[in-house]
Formats: structure tokens, sequence, C-alpha cells
């Protein structure tokens, strides 16, 4: 094979690894770093850095290095004449001469090209911008750089330029997508404070009812959380959990209120809730019509005697058949203007007794597992705890628990 | 790679290293490393041994440039040996082997720098 060949060969090797490199998934840094190792062996050079230039402060600051001692982090100064210069003629520059244009840039900096034993300089330029310098010492066989040397040199110049470029993008991209990432976050918290917010001015409609929404909202949360409900359905439960009573906001308070037993024509005012929940919240663009929903049945019973349409067993949404476990158990555990809050015990007793007819075994299995856990200790979340106290019979509990799971564990649904 | 990972061994007043395919890649800054601790220690006669090294790419001639200054700097001696025809011919075409010793084999350079050392010796 003649020379020729060969050192062609070789170049273009070097190319191609090059290639690999630049397009790598490797650390920004490590391919910098390979970069330079290449343009200095392709051309048996002994040392070299390469300095990446920012516009604030405007310098170049060397990021690699081969063969030099403490050389990254040495700056280069230079002013915006300069830089237009150098981007202007991206050429090699023998740092020695001074005929170039450059040489109170090249007679400014002449110490730190001395630290930096830089014989000839290589702007790196893409995209018509200024992204860094290639500093490199003689040829290792002190043989002076031949055309086509210069030749290689740029094009690998040009080739780490549009590396430095994209890699610019991706840093950019990336802080973007943290910035929107932590909008949408604080977006996020605001919306869940909102609801609260909403599901408490709801509760304040009702003198018994303090605090109600917000439980609904954090048990239904548990409850779906226990069955595998995760990310946007789980967000879209526990709001359906914190309005399911939205429509309360047009029911008279003196019903909502009223000790004494409800007339036909009262119940029928009150019982209008649910649907008007679904018209509030209807209205809202997507994803709060699923929500609408959700909330809008939270008074449907499995067996398709509930209100407003009548629904039965998994043609009511997974999060409805959630809230409305969640909207009983916490209904059972306050008192009422009609009765006082039912033991733990009794309160059992009505869900076991209702399950399959007014709520989802599945659901009502899942909430037992939950409130088991936190009884036995299991858990270190304290979800219905707060709200049960401590006055009851663990063993019993724990024993009713077991059973009712054990008896509707087994109809577990898809949701 | 840590420079305590690369193959290498001991004899009589020099060593031999083993590049083997390291020296191609970023991780093979080790060898470079390696050859620094073996001056260091004292010792001044070190031998590359290339036969498992099919091929040295620009990374491996960028490596091996520091280790030539570092041993030409120590005043040691360094022999690269069991080079194949193609990455000799890399050595002429970057002007390299006027710079550093070269060997058929192992054997024929340790030859080499005991016949060096017995000379100085005496």
């Amino acid at each position: 094979m003649s020379l020729t060949m060969r050192k062609m060969l070789h170049n273009f090797s070097a190319l191609a690894e090059l290639g690999t490199e630049i397009s790598s998934t490797h650390d920004f840094d490590e391919v910098v770093r390979a970069s330079l190792h290449m343009l200095l062996g392709t051309l048996a050079i002994p040392r070299g850095a390469i300095a990446r230039y920012s516009h604030e402060p405007q310098q170049l600051k060397v990021v690699a290095a081969k063969g030099l001692q403490k050389a990254v982090g040495q700056k280069i100064a230079l002013c915006r004449e300069e830089v237009a210069h150098l981007t202007r003629h991206a050429e090699p520059l023998t740092l020695q001469a001074e005929q170039n244009g450059l040489s109170e840039f090249v007679h400014r900096n002449s110490e730190v090209f001395k630290r930096l034993r830089a014989h000839t300089s290589v702007p790196m330029v893409a995209r018509g911008e200024l992204m860094g310098m290639i500093l490199l010492s003689e040829k290792f066989t002190r043989e002076d750089y031949d055309a086509e040397d210069i030749e290689i040199i740029n094009t690998i110049a040009r080739h780490i330029a549009i590396a430095f470029y994209n890699h610019r993008l991706m840093v950019a991209l990336r802080r973007k997508a943290e910035e929107n990432q932590r909008l949408y976050r604080e977006m996020h918290e605001i919306y869940r404070d909102t609801v609260k917010a909403f599901g408490a001015a709801i509760d304040l409609k009702d003198a018994y009812t303090s605090g109600h929404s917000e439980r609904v909202g954090r048990y239904s949360e548990a409850i779906a959380r226990e069955l595998g409900v995760a990310d946007q359905q789980l967000d879209y439960i526990t709001v359906a959990g914190y309005l399911h009573d939205i429509g309360k906001i047009t029911v008279d308070r003196a019903i909502i209120n009223n000790p004494r037993p409800l007339t036909d024509r009262e119940f029928k005012e009150l019982n209008k809730h649910a649907a008007t929940g679904y018209e509030i919240l209807s209205h809202i663009r997507h994803p709060w019509d699923e929500i609408a929903q959700m909330a809008g049945s939270h008074h449907e019973k499995f067996d398709g005697t509930g209100y407003p349409r009548g629904l039965s067993g998994e043609a009511i949404p997974l999060g409805a058949r959630i809230v409305t476990l969640a909207d009983s158990f916490d209904a059972m555990m306050t008192d009422r203007p009609y009765r006082a809050r039912l033991p733990l015990d009794r309160a059992l007793a009505d869900l076991a007794r209702n399950t399959g007819t007014q709520f989802c075994p599945t659901v009502v299995a899942a909430f037992c597992r939950l409130l088991l856990k936190e009884i036995t200790g299991m858990t270190r979340e304290r979800v219905f705890l707060p709200m049960i106290g401590i006055k009851f019979d663990r063993a019993a509990i724990s024993a009713t628990l077991s059973e009712m799971i054990l008896e509707f564990e087994p109809q577990r649904l898809a949701g | 790679m840590n420079s305590l990972d690369i193959h290498m061994r001991h004899v009589e007043g020099a060593a031999v290293i083993y590049p083997g395919a390291y020296l191609n890649q970023l991780r093979g800054e080790s060898i470079e490393r390696c050859c620094l601790e073996l001056l260091d220690s004292g010792v001044r006669h070190i031998v590359i041994n290339f036969s498992e090294t099919e091929l040295i790419n620009s990374i491996g001639i960028s490596i091996l440039l520091g280790v030539i200054e570092a041993v030409n700097e120590a005043r040691g001696t360094l022999v690269l040996a069991s080079l194949n025809p193609s990455n000799r011919e890399l050595f002429a075409m970057l002007g390299l082997d006027a710079h550093v010793r070269i060997a058929d084999g192992e054997e024929a350079a340790l030859s080499d720098l005991y016949r060096e050392l017995q000379s100085t010796a005496v």
C-alpha cells in the first residue's frame, strides 16, 4: 500500500471514529476528550487542548487537554472584534506569527499560550457561531503542518464545533424541559389546592360535614392506589372525591341542614345534587368530563338501584364506585343531624351488608385491606385512623376485616 | 480501567506491558498512567508488547505519544514489540519509528535491553 493511501485510510478511520464518538451517548466531557485524542493521534501531535467559548463572560476556557499539566480551566481573553474575526476566518492560526490580524489577541494571551505550549490555534465555528478553539503543539516530529494536515485539522475542528453546538442545544432543551416540569408541578399544586378549597367551600354549606370533601378525596385516593390505579387516573379519582358534592351548592341550605326527616320534595331536591354536580363539572374541558362522570355517579348503586341514571356494576366508573364507598364510610363515621356517628364495628357491618348491592366488592376489599394495614401497623400511613380514633376492639375489627377481605377479594374487577 | 488492572509483568530491570485493545479508547489513558508509575518507581526500561493489539487507532497513537515523551523525559528506554505490519506501517507513516525502538518480539526487545544494560554496566 502506498504511503499516500495509508495516510488517507488513517485519516478516514480517524474521522469515522470521531463521528461515532460525537454521535455516541457518552458523557459530553468524555466525547470532547476522546475527540481531542483523535485529532492529536491522527497527526501525531503530543499536546493539545480544547477551549469552549462563552459569551458571558466573553472568554475561551480550556475544557479538555492532553499532555499538559493543569491546563483545564485556563482562560483565554478575547474581545468582540476578535470573536468576529475568528468566526469569519475559521482557519488554523500560527500563534508565533503576527501577520494574521489577531496580533493583539496573540500578544494579550501569550502567557496562557506559552503555558499551554500552543503552537497553532484553530477556531471551532458552527452555523456562523464561535464555539471554541483547539490549541495544538508542534507535531511530535517537529515537522511543520502541511496543507493536508491543515485540511484534516479544519475538518475535525468543524466536527467538534458541531458537537459543541448540538450539545448546547441539548442543554438548553433539557433546561427548558426541567423548567416546564417545575412549572407543571407548581400548576398542579395550585390546581390541587384550588380543588381542595372548592371542597372546603362545599362543606361550609353543611354545618355537620366540615372536612367531609377533603376526607372523601383522601380516602378515594388511598383506595384507588390500593387498587393499583396510578398517574392521571389516580389524580382524577382524587379530584372526584374532593368535588363529589359540588352539586350541593345549588341545594337550599335549609334542606341540607334539616335535623328532621326530609319530605319527599326535599329528598327529590337534595338528590338532584349528583346530576347538578355532573352538569357543573362536565362543562370544563377534558379531563374533567371523566371527573364529572365519577362525581355525578357517586350515588349510583352496584345493583342498579341508585341515582341519577340507575347504572349498575362496571357500568359505574371505577372512580365513582370508590367515591361512593369513601363518601358512605365518612358519613357513617361522623355525626349527622339525624343520628350520631356509628361505632366502627357497626359501620363495617353496614358496609358488609350492602356490598354487592350498594358497594362494589372489589372496592370494599381494597378498603378493608388498607384499614387492616393501618390497624395492624403494617403501614405508617394514617388515612382512616385519624377519623376512626382508637376506641375499638382491634382484635375483633381485624378479624372482621380479614373475613370481609376473604369474602369480597375473589370478586376483583378490572376497573 | 485502573492502572493496576493493566496486564503487565516485571522482568529483571524492566517491565513489559500488554495493552491489548485497551489502548484504543479513553480507558487506555491508564496505560500512560501505568508507565508514569513505573518510571516514578525507578523502572527505566519499558517494553510494550502489541501481540494482542490488532489495530492502533488515533486515540492509541495519542496515548502512546504521551508514553514515548514520558520515557524520553525520564531518560529511559521504550521498546515497542510485536507490532503487526499494519501497525508498523502506521508508526512509519507518522514518523514515530525514528523516535522509538521497535523489536520483532518481546524476547528480542528484552535481549536488546539487557545488552544495553550490560554495556552500560561495563
